[in-house]
């Protein structure tokens, strides 16, 4: 065993990817805090060390705190509802119904398509005066005021989806739901799967009903699947960038901007590096912080 | 649930809820990608219309013949062409790069093996905009700015390959190695001969995902190119929806031209894929 396991053949297996992993992920990850000390422009040959000036400068930034604050808003938004929907179709999937496949495959299938489809497709759907979505809120809004006059505005299906600084940040979030559900969808399905078949029968042979069970079994069972996707959904939510960069660009009055593409627009619409990389580092430690958080809330007791 | 006799009773009124709900879902999460399909064949003045129509009526591939037309402007040809060999080339690679240094985590012993290994599923936690600044800056220092090694270089260094695939060789019995390693085999033989051949359903589930990601990239390709025919579809589709944004039958064919080559494979693949998922967390 030892001969033919030398470190030099080890090396060899290992060189391809160790430097590829050293240039594009380790020393980038020091690079970034380091570039976040300097006012970095992006065409300067001599950057100028600054110290923590950046992380003072974000503090007292309005619109980073207007990022923030909307960053959160949508983690807020899609990571429960998102996973709630996740769980409502694995849980429909278990059922094991006719056609099951085909649900699966259709639940699916937004989660394979790129940021950009997904946007131009909804911002289609959401155009004010052609959008299906507008179209069909018509209908149920018309049905609505025949049934009970005065209850629904005729209007309400005229509603100008991104445009309007109350209604952009709530549809990216529904598109943003709808391109994901299925991706934990199946880590649920998984996590449904492994729950022990005994346990569920033992709880029926008492009496108990199919909500019962849920409650009382699947879901307590069901909980380090719960954490992970929570934790996933809110790491991923918290970097929301191609939609709201596709969509809006972070309007209408900065409704929609979030901490990704505040980055961006300072980095690269600005060419301010170090104060774009201070801005990906504060993002970094606040997800951190978080994720900690959810961890020490919703973590298996023992 | 229940599934054993003497429970027919299975088909209750909930159940039938159940079912309709289902139907009603599916229908509800296919919808915008039919009415993507739908609209882009539709002729230019059937697009607008008070009321949407589902089936287009006369179809016609007049949008997607446009697509080619604006080349000058607009290379199209060129952005699929772009797109199909990155993922290509970055997925080859990746299985490359990754099931090597998996093997020698997996197999071969040397110092400091736990620790790096360590180290490399640590950064899987590392959101990826957090090293996006530093990650330009060092491709543009390469001089790989506008280019296809800056484009298909850095997306090599997958964290999540090598644990995927290092998981997967463990589970390899040491028996088969041993059989040739007695024979007479070095290292790279029994890498080669042996374990790749049993690791085919995990290198394949690695190379699907790993597609579908370079497909899909979009931030990357974007501040990493500005010559327009260096770019690839999904940010050629942003350009694209930017001058034409109210052609919406244009901009779907785009659109579609985009999605197509992921919607094949999928419905090729969607086993392995929803198995894959399943067994390791990550979402395409």
């Amino acid at each position: 065993m030892k001969k033919r396991n030398s470190n030099l053949t080890a090396a060899m297996f290992l060189l391809p990817y160790g430097i590829l992993f050293t240039v594009f992920v380790l020393i980038p990850v020091f690079y970034g805090f380091f570039v976040s000390l300097h006012k970095w422009h992006i065409l300067s040959t001599a950057p100028q060390f600054v110290g923590l000036t950046n992380y003072r400068d974000i503090l007292s930034d309005d619109l980073f705190r207007v990022a923030f604050l909307r960053t959160a808003y949508f983690v807020v938004m899609t990571a429960p509802l998102g996973n709630m929907l996740s769980l409502l179709l694995a849980v429909g999937l278990m059922q094991d119904f006719k056609g099951t496949p085909v649900y699966k495959v259709a639940f699916y299938m937004p989660v394979v398509m790129t940021v950009s489809v997904v946007a131009v497709m909804w911002r289609w759907l959401y155009s004010t005066e052609f959008g299906m979505l507008n179209y069909y809120l018509g209908c149920f809004a018309h049905f609505g005021h025949a049934v009970v006059p005065g209850l629904v505005s005729a209007q309400s299906a005229h509603i100008p989806w991104l445009s309007n600084p109350g209604t952009a940040m709530p549809a990216i979030a529904l598109m943003s739901i709808w391109w994901g559900a299925g991706g934990n969808m199946l880590i649920y399905l998984a996590g449904l799967k492994a729950v022990p078949r005994e346990l569920l029968e033992a709880a029926e042979v008492d009496g108990a009903g199919p909500l019962q069970r849920f409650w009382a079994v699947t879901w307590p069972m069901l909980r380090p699947t719960t954490l992970f996707c929570m934790v996933m959904s809110v790491i991923s939510a918290s970097q929301v960038f191609g939609q709201t960069y596709m969509l809006t660009g972070g309007g209408p009055y900065y409704s929609t901007l979030t901490v990704v593409l505040y980055m961006y627009q300072q980095g690269f619409g600005l060419y301010q590096l170090g104060y774009a990389s201070a801005v990906a580092y504060v993002l970094f430690v606040a997800v951190f912080m978080f994720t900690l958080l959810q961890f020490k809330l919703l973590a298996v007791k023992r | 649930m229940s599934k054993g006799k003497g429970r027919k009773r299975a088909i209750s009124a909930g159940s039938i809820i159940a079912q309709v709900a289902m139907i009603l879902g599916a229908i509800i999460m296919v919808a915008p990608i039919l009415w993507m399909i739908s609209t882009s064949l539709k002729q230019p003045t059937a697009v607008l219309t008070p009321q949407p129509h589902w089936v287009p009526n006369p179809p016609t591939l007049e949008n997607f013949a446009g697509l080619f037309t604006k080349s000058e402007e607009f290379p199209v040809v060129r952005w699929f062409i772009n797109s199909l060999f990155i993922s290509c080339t970055v997925t080859l690679l990746v299985l490359l790069v990754t099931s090597t240094a998996a093997y020698a985590f997996a197999r071969l012993q040397f110092k400091g093996r736990e620790v790096l290994f360590m180290v490399v599923v640590a950064t899987m936690i590392i959101p990826g905009q957090v090293i996006l600044i530093p990650v330009f800056l060092i491709v543009q220092k390469l001089g790989w700015f506008n280019t296809y090694l800056g484009l298909i270089i850095p997306g090599l260094a997958s964290a999540f390959g090598v644990f995927l695939l290092r998981q997967f060789f463990m589970t390899i019995p040491v028996e088969l190695e041993e059989a040739a390693y007695v024979d007479g085999a070095g290292p790279f033989t029994v890498y080669s001969r042996v374990i790749l051949p049993v690791a085919k359903p995990a290198l394949a589930t690695l190379a699907i995902f790993t597609f579908i990601g370079a497909w899909n990239e979009f931030v990357w390709p974007l501040i990493i190119t500005n010559d327009i025919s260096m770019r690839t579809l999904p940010v050629g589709l942003m350009i694209f929806q930017g001058r034409y944004s109210l052609e919406y039958g244009t901009v779907m064919a785009a659109a579609v031209l985009c999605s197509l080559p992921m919607v094949v494979a999928f419905l090729i693949f969607q086993k392995r894929i929803t198995e894959g998922i399943a067994l390791t967390g990550i979402k395409g």
